[in-house]
C-alpha cells in the first residue's frame, strides 16, 4: 500500500493511501484518504475488509490509532466500508460520519463501539481542531445517499466515485493527459451514475467551490485545470446508460 | 446427513436445524397420543390398559418438544457466541498482521491497548463458548435418556394392543409403531447433534 502526501500547511495534512500491490487480484483497487490535524484525524472511505490490515498498517505509520477519532463513509458499498467491523475493534471511541439513509444498512458490517453520526441530506460540517471539513451532497452519484468531503483551506474535494476510473495498481496517481483518461472513466460514470439531473445539479454546485485537487475513490487524482476539464466533460456526459446509445 | 463439518459455525447451525426437525417429529408424536386416546376410548374396557399409556406418550412428546426448544435456544446462543468469537479472532489476526507489516512504525504501540482489549474479550468468549457447549451437551444427554423410555412404551403399547380385540388392534399397534419410529428418528438427530458437539469441543 502506497502513501502519498497531497497537502500540508502546518495546521493539517492530507494523505492518500492506495495502489496496494498485495491486494487480491479480483478486488477493485481503491484510494483512501486521511486528514490529520493537531489532535485528530478523519479517515475517509476506509475500504473493504480485504484491505484492512494493509490500511491499518499504512495509517499507523502516520498517526497513532487513538488519534483517528473520525471515519467517513461516502456511501454504503463494500469497497467503501465493509472493514467497519474491524475498525470497530481498533478504534472503539471513533465517530463514523455517513449518510442518514444508510445507517441501518451500514450497521450490518458490525458496529458496536463506533458512534454513527448521520449526515442529513443537505450535508453538514465537521470541525477537526482548527480545520473545517464540509460534507457536500452528491446523491445518486452513484449511491442514492452519497456525500463528498470538501476542505476549503486545502482546496481539496474528496469526490468518492465521481471521477473514478477502473485501473491497475500500476496506474499513476495523477491524471496526466485528460483526453487520454476519458476512456478509462466513461463507462464507469455512464453505468454507475443513474441520474443526469442529479449529476448536473452537483456540477453546478461544485463549480462554485475553489478546488485545486479532486480526489476520487478509484483511479487518478485531478489537479489544477484538469478539475475544470472533468466538470465540463461530466456535465456534457449522458449518464444512466447500460452502454453507449442504448437509451 | 452431511459430513461432519470442520467449521464450528456450521456445526452450531446444524445442531439447531436437527433439533428443529426433532421438534416437528415430537409434535407428530403428540398427535399420535391424541389419536391413541380416541381409539382407546372407542375400544372401551378392552383397551383400558392402553389409556394410561397415551398419557406417557403425551409426556414423552412434551419433554421432547420443550427440551428441543431449550436445545435450540442454547444452539442459538452458542451461534451468537461463535459469531462474536470469529469476529474477535479475526480482529486479533488482523492486528497481528499489522504488527508485522508496520513493525517500524513510531505509533505501533498505540495499538497495544486495543489488542489487549480484544484478547481479553476473546478469553471471555472462549470461556462462555465452553460453558455453553457443556450446557448443550448435558441437555442432549438428558433428552437421549428420556427417549429410552420410548422403547418400553412401544413394547407396552403392543402388549395392550393385543388385548384390545381385532377391531382396534391394528390402530393401536400402529400407535406403538409411530412412537417407536418417532423416537428412533429423534434419537438419530440427537446422535448427530452429539457428534457435532464433540467437534465443537475440540475448538
Amino acid at each position: 500500500m502506497k502513501t502519498h502526501k497531497l497537502f500540508d500547511n502546518g495546521s493539517h495534512t492530507w494523505l492518500m493511501f492506495g495502489r496496494d500491490e498485495e491486494k487480491p487480484e479480483q478486488i477493485i483497487d481503491t484510494n483512501q484518504y486521511i486528514v490529520i490535524t493537531k489532535n485528530n484525524a478523519l479517515l475517509m472511505d476506509p475500504g473493504g475488509i480485504e484491505l484492512f490490515s494493509a490500511m491499518l498498517s499504512a495509517v499507523i505509520k502516520q498517526v497513532p490509532a487513538n488519534k483517528i477519532t473520525h471515519l467517513f463513509a461516502s456511501h454504503q458499498d463494500p469497497d467503501i466500508i465493509s472493514s467497519l467491523g474491524l475498525w470497530d475493534q481498533a478504534l472503539p471511541s471513533a465517530t463514523l460520519h455517513s449518510p442518514w439513509l444508510w445507517e441501518s444498512f451500514i450497521r450490518h458490517f458490525g458496529m458496536h463501539n463506533i458512534h454513527y453520526a448521520a449526515i442529513p441530506d443537505e450535508g453538514n460540517s465537521l470541525k477537526l481542531d482548527s480545520v473545517t471539513l464540509d460534507f457536500i451532497p452528491a446523491h445518486y452519484l452513484h449511491s442514492s445517499g452519497n456525500f463528498n468531503v470538501y476542505d476549503s483551506k486545502a482546496k481539496i474535494l474528496m469526490s468518492g466515485d465521481i471521477g473514478a476510473a477502473l485501473e491497475t495498481v500500476e496506474a499513476p496517481l495523477f491524471v496526466e493527459d485528460f483526453d487520454d483518461h476519458i476512456d478509462k472513466m466513461k463507462m464507469f460514470h455512464q453505468r454507475w451514475m443513474p441520474s443526469n439531473k442529479a449529476k448536473n445539479d452537483w456540477v453546478q454546485r461544485v463549480r462554485k467551490l475553489d478546488i485545486d485537487m479532486m480526489c476520487p475513490q478509484h483511479g487518478r487524482i485531478f489537479k489544477g485545470d484538469n478539475v475544470k476539464r472533468f466538470l465540463d466533460w461530466f456535465e456534457a456526459l449522458e449518464v444512466g446508460l447500460i452502454n453507449k446509445g442504448s437509451n | 446427513m452431511s459430513e461432519a463439518s470442520t467449521n464450528y459455525f456450521v456445526c452450531v447451525a446444524e445442531i439447531a436445524a436437527k433439533l428443529d426437525q426433532a421438534t416437528h417429529i415430537a409434535q407428530q408424536l403428540s398427535l399420535t397420543a391424541s389419536n391413541a386416546r380416541a381409539v382407546a376410548l372407542r375400544a372401551g374396557e378392552r383397551a383400558a390398559g392402553f389409556r394410561p399409556l397415551t398419557d406417557f406418550i403425551d409426556r414423552l412428546a412434551e419433554i421432547t418438544i420443550s427440551s428441543s426448544k431449550k436445545i435450540n435456544l442454547l444452539a442459538s446462543r452458542l451461534s451468537q457466541t461463535s459469531a462474536d468469537k470469529v469476529r474477535a479472532d479475526d480482529a486479533i489476526e488482523h492486528f497481528h498482521a499489522v504488527y508485522i507489516k508496520a513493525k517500524n512504525s513510531p505509533y505501533i504501540s498505540s495499538l497495544d491497548s486495543q489488542l489487549m482489549r480484544c484478547e481479553s474479550v476473546q478469553e471471555d468468549l472462549n470461556r462462555k463458548y465452553r460453558r455453553q457447549i457443556d450446557q448443550l451437551s448435558d441437555e442432549l444427554a438428558m433428552l437421549s435418556n428420556e427417549l429410552r423410555n420410548a422403547v418400553i412404551l412401544a413394547t407396552l403399547s403392543r402388549v395392550e394392543a393385543s388385548q384390545a380385540g381385532s377391531e382396534y388392534q391394528e390402530a393401536l399397534i400402529n400407535v406403538a409403531d409411530n412412537v417407536e419410529g418417532a423416537a428412533g428418528k429423534i434419537k438419530e438427530h440427537i446422535k448427530y447433534s452429539q457428534q457435532m458437539v464433540s467437534i465443537l469441543e475440540e475448538y
